[in-house]
């Protein structure tokens, strides 16, 4: 009899577990990460009487969790996956809204830039053109040093982003390592902590969409966690801190590392993968830097094809043409580790050769290389390196291995875009030379196409006459390089060209029949403001391909970055979608096994309700019996 | 399969997000009309869009500097307009001037017509565009081109020709420089002229002058020699080394022919009277008026100042008839430009339409396809949030 009360009591508590289990359960049904915990009932030993053993109850062996180690373990990398998705994704849409914002982008300014010019080649000599043209021009460069400035957020929004993410990083690796040591006292024990468990994988799945990580399960239970290449992250019960650090090579930029033994830092960004970070590297590298680079390309492109072509000009004060916006310089970075005496220096030899790239310069005790940053593309040797229309020099001391050069041509140039030209009579829209027909011709000898294509002998040391020999016959030079050309009316009178290379690279083309003695006069052009052949040729540079290996004009390199731009985000949006419907089904996978069904739980408290009354009318029977055998016995 | 609670909550969340995400792209598309919102929506079309936009910046711009360039063409046109009246009125005053019914009092009041048309045409030739700048200066549009010095003219422009961009590839000269219109004119037939010698004492005039294809340009003098009053006038031509050409008998209104030259000369010349046959030159217009008005001032008393008057006359005819000649040059010039800028103002207007017609292509949006998506949409948004709420009402719990 006491041991049907045992086995009746045996059952009231163990229900009472499964039913605390049960609402347990609903309880945490919309707990983070919870795993539905699933009470396992177990016979107690029985008892041998006679030749039987008899039962003597129940009760609750282990109340386990429902878990998949291999389904949580997708659902991890998926994370990180989605993670790096979604900071990538965050990071190129703002930044395409903000290129392929009209108002923002730079094509209507360039428009109104080379509409500008033309305005002053249609009316050369009105003030108010080349006023125009000046402001317009301040608003060109006005809008790439914002664009640029633009950009530059970005580039500390990604800084931003770092840090804070390998903040939270290290917050959860402390977290994690304090867990672990709770979960290895726990188990130490004998019991399972379900929960605890649950938190760690929480805390798991929130690193892991941070930074793609590696978990290993101890067989004391804890859990070590490793970032990159094996850095450890979480070791049992104590956690090694990821650190940010001011890039030695790339000025004003953030990397991650971490800290080794005897202070120095060990540089790990290009190691990571996947998680949030990735996600922002990434943006990083694949869409900003490629962005800077090419608006930086552009801004030096204009400057110097523009300034050329000016500087071939004569202003309204009958001047040569100067610099039109300010020439811009980029320096040579050494890397803050460098300990050689090397030195090194680029030029730009072919702007229409330039990529939109950085190049990093190692030497690595051997030679050097040279490895353009856009492509890896790499070449080695001693120096100097003509590539893309740069000459990178190397110079100075002794170089030792691991110096590390940054050259960047072009990248972040847009920042110093700048007008040079101070006032509008300084516009050179005049072309150096003119060219006169003498009144006393009596021939129909013609000059047509006069045009210089360098400084050097310019503005002319004086007139250049050009007297027809009908001996040669050709033409008798007086000034310039002298002595004669060759021009034979009868064959050649549809036009000849010639080039004095000497005097400003002036070519011209002659035509007619001339009569013996005609002069054909060229001399420096001063005092026409009327001359508008110069401003034709700078307006013209509108379309022509000039830049990216002369096959882009400039509207088009601009076009180019802006679709760049959005290619890069097109892509990080379609990997973003499949990587939330992967996400959603590893989701999917993880509740089918850990999930809290409210209906089932109901229908575990029906059984369980059920259970229990049966259990509690098992004490009334034992009762019952009892008070029979006392009424039997009390006579 | 079990699935959890939170998985059908989720579910169902999600696909009632999904549609409002769609809904409100579609929203923000209809209301602004773009297919495109940011360059990722269509890379190639937003770089096209760019790009397209620039084309049709550029016209826009071809289009205003043909406005300016017609602007300053038909400034020029009504300039030479004004010329060719002028001299056709000095041609008329001439004709009339060198009848021999003139007297020297009708003569004077001719010349002092000419003069005033003379200064009419400087006025002309100094002509200025709204902004101030001289048409006919060359590049040098900001100094008064001609002035008179004494009897002749100076130039200080320059020979330059502004251009201006009407088409991609398409630049229409607007002006013309003094040179080319008022400087640069032949003489005589242009390839020759005839002049007679001062101090001729004859009534010897040039009537006609021409050459044949093969003719040896060279200036030859006409030398009219009558040793005594009852020789027959003859003559002999000789060339600049003084080599004797050609000689012969003169006869009134005969040709006298001479390596491939004819000329004829009228009247009755005296022994050592000669003429001379050389080469055209440039003379420009206002010198060749001053000739003019000299000659018709000069007084003609005797009968070789009667023959003067009319040799200058004849020669001033021919100069005159060749700058006419040259005006219609320009004006023809004037008008072919005129015609090229209808012809790339026509082009451009196409282009432009073009241009538009892509980049609507590119970036509008088809409201039909739009708005029946919207309604697709929004009938699939309502679709999930009935299930959705159909879904949650469902409990056992109700049922306990």
């Amino acid at each position: 009899m006491a041991d049907l009360l045992g086995i009746a009591t045996s059952g009231l508590g163990a229900i009472q577990q499964a039913l605390s289990t049960a609402g347990h359960n609903i309880a945490n049904v919309n707990t983070e990460g919870y795993s539905r915990q699933v009470a396992d009932f177990s016979t107690l030993p029985a008892q041998r009487i006679g030749n039987s053993f008899l039962g003597s109850g129940v009760e609750v062996g282990a109340v386990r969790r429902a878990y998949d180690s291999f389904v949580v373990d997708e659902l991890r990398t998926r994370s990180s996956k989605l993670g790096q998705a979604t900071s990538f994704e965050s990071l190129s849409s703002s930044l395409d809204s903000l290129v392929g914002d009209s108002d923002n982008g730079l094509s209507t300014t360039l428009e109104g830039f080379f509409n500008a010019i033309q305005g002053v080649a249609s009316d050369p000599s009105s003030l108010s053109a080349r006023q125009i043209l000046l402001s317009d021009a301040e608003i060109l460069t006005d809008r790439f040093t914002q664009l640029n400035n633009n950009l530059l957020s970005f580039e500390r929004d990604t800084n931003n982003r770092i840090t804070s993410a390998v903040g939270e990083i290290n917050g959860l690796a402390d977290n994690l390592a304090e867990l672990n040591a709770d979960i290895v006292l726990a188990l130490g024990g004998g019991a399972v902590p379900n929960d605890l468990l649950d938190q760690r994988d929480a805390l798991l799945m929130q690193l892991s969409e941070k930074v793609g990580i590696i978990s290993l399960e101890q067989t004391d239970g804890a859990v070590n966690v490793f970032v990159g290449k094996g850095q450890p992250l979480v070791v049992g019960g104590t956690s090694q801190n990821l650190v940010v650090v001011d890039s030695p090579v790339y000025p004003g930029r953030l990397e991650v590392g971490v800290a080794q033994p005897g202070g120095a830092t060990q540089i790990i960004t290009n190691q990571i993968s996947g998680g949030e970070l990735q996600g922002v590297l990434d943006f990083r590298t694949r869409v900003l830097d490629p962005a800077m680079s090419k608006l930086g390309r552009l801004a030096v492109g204009m400057t110097e094809l523009v300034n050329a072509q000016h500087q071939l000009g004569i202003d309204l004060n009958g001047q040569l043409g100067g610099d039109f916006f300010s020439p811009i310089s980029s320096p040579v970075i050494s890397a803050a580790s460098n300990t050689g005496a090397a030195t090194v220096s680029f030029t730009i030899d072919n702007v229409s050769d330039l990529e939109a790239s950085d190049y990093l310069l190692v030497f690595d005790g051997a030679q050097w290389g040279l490895t353009r940053t856009a492509d890896g593309a790499f070449s080695g040797g001693a120096g100097p390196f003509a590539l893309d229309g740069i000459t990178v020099n190397i110079a100075g001391g002794a170089p030792v291995a691991g110096d590390t050069y940054l050259i960047r041509p072009v990248h972040g140039a847009a920042g110093s875009f700048g007008l040079e030209l101070a006032s509008p009579e300084q516009f050179a829209a005049a072309a150096p030379v003119v060219s006169s027909l003498s009144l006393g011709n009596s021939g129909s000898a013609e000059i047509s196409d006069v045009q210089v294509s360098s400084t050097t002998g310019l503005p002319l040391a004086g007139d250049i006459t050009l007297t027809y020999n009908a001996a040669i016959p050709g033409y008798d030079v007086v000034g310039g390089p002298g002595g004669s050309i060759a021009f034979n009316p009868t064959t050649e009178s549809g036009g000849k060209t010639f080039t004095f290379a000497g005097s400003g690279g002036l070519s011209f083309t002659l035509s007619g029949i001339p009569s013996n003695g005609d002069v054909i006069t060229l001399s420096a052009n001063t005092g026409a403001p009327g001359d508008n052949r110069n401003a034709l040729f700078l307006g013209a540079m509108q379309s022509q391909a000039l830049l990216d290996g002369s096959s882009a004009t400039f509207g088009e390199s601009y076009s180019g970055m802006v679709g760049g731009v959005g290619v890069a985000t097109r892509q990080g949006k379609a990997n973003l979608q499949a990587e939330d419907s992967l996400m959603d089904s590893a989701v999917a996978a993880r509740e089918r096994v850990s999930g809290v069904n409210l209906e089932q739980e109901a229908a575990e408290l029906v059984r369980l309700q059920q259970a229990y009354q049966a259990a509690a009318q098992l004490v009334a029977i034992t009762d019952t019996l009892f008070q029979t055998l006392l009424n039997a016995t009390a006579r | 399969m079990t699935i959890s609670t939170t998985q059908i909550f989720r579910l169902g969340i999600n696909a009632i997000l999904d549609q409002q995400e769609g809904l409100a792209r579609t929203q923000l598309q209809i209301a602004s009309g773009k297919r495109i919102q940011t360059p990722s929506d269509d890379p190639s079309g937003a770089v096209k869009v760019i790009d397209i936009q620039e084309q049709i910046a550029t016209a826009e711009q071809h289009l205003r500097n043909g406005q300016f360039a017609r602007t300053e063409l038909s400034l020029e046109e009504g300039a030479m307009t004004g010329a060719q009246n002028v001299i056709q009125r000095v041609r008329e005053l001439m004709i009339q001037a060198n009848n021999d019914t003139q007297s020297e009092g009708t003569r004077q009041g001719i010349a002092t017509e000419i003069r005033a048309r003379r200064d009419e045409l400087l006025a002309l030739a100094n002509a200025r565009n709204a902004s101030g700048d001289y048409l006919f200066a060359g590049f040098k549009l900001d100094s008064q081109p001609f002035s008179l010095s004494g009897g002749s003219v100076i130039y200080s422009g320059d020979q330059g020709q502004r251009r201006i961009q009407v088409g991609p590839s398409s630049l229409v000269p607007v002006s013309d420089s003094g040179v080319d219109v008022f400087q640069l004119i032949k003489t005589g037939n242009g390839i020759l002229t005839a002049d007679d010698t001062a101090g001729n004492t004859g009534s010897g005039t040039v009537k006609s002058l021409s050459q044949n294809s093969g003719f040896v340009s060279d200036t030859y003098t006409l030398n009219i020699i009558q040793l005594a009053a009852t020789d027959p006038i003859t003559y002999e031509v000789r060339d600049a080394a003084a080599a004797l050409v050609s000689s012969g008998t003169y006869e009134s209104s005969e040709a006298i022919a001479f390596n491939g030259i004819s000329m004829v000369v009228e009247g009755v010349p005296a022994n050592g009277d000669s003429f001379t046959v050389s080469p055209s030159t440039n003379q420009d217009i206002f010198t060749t008026l001053n000739n003019i008005i000299v000659a018709l001032e000069a007084p003609s008393t005797e009968l070789a100042d009667n023959a003067s008057l009319h040799n200058d006359m004849n020669e001033g005819l021919n100069n005159i008839d060749q700058a006419l000649d040259n005006f219609l040059r320009v004006r023809s010039n004037i008008g072919s430009r005129l015609n090229n800028l209808d012809s790339q103002n026509e082009v451009n207007e196409n282009f432009l339409l073009r241009m538009k017609a892509a980049i609507s292509e590119t970036q509008d949006l088809d409201f039909a396809e739009a708005i029946s998506r919207l309604s697709s949409q929004a009938t699939s948004l309502e679709a999930a949030q009935k299930v959705f709420v159909e879904v949650q009402s469902l409990s056992l719990f109700n049922f306990l």
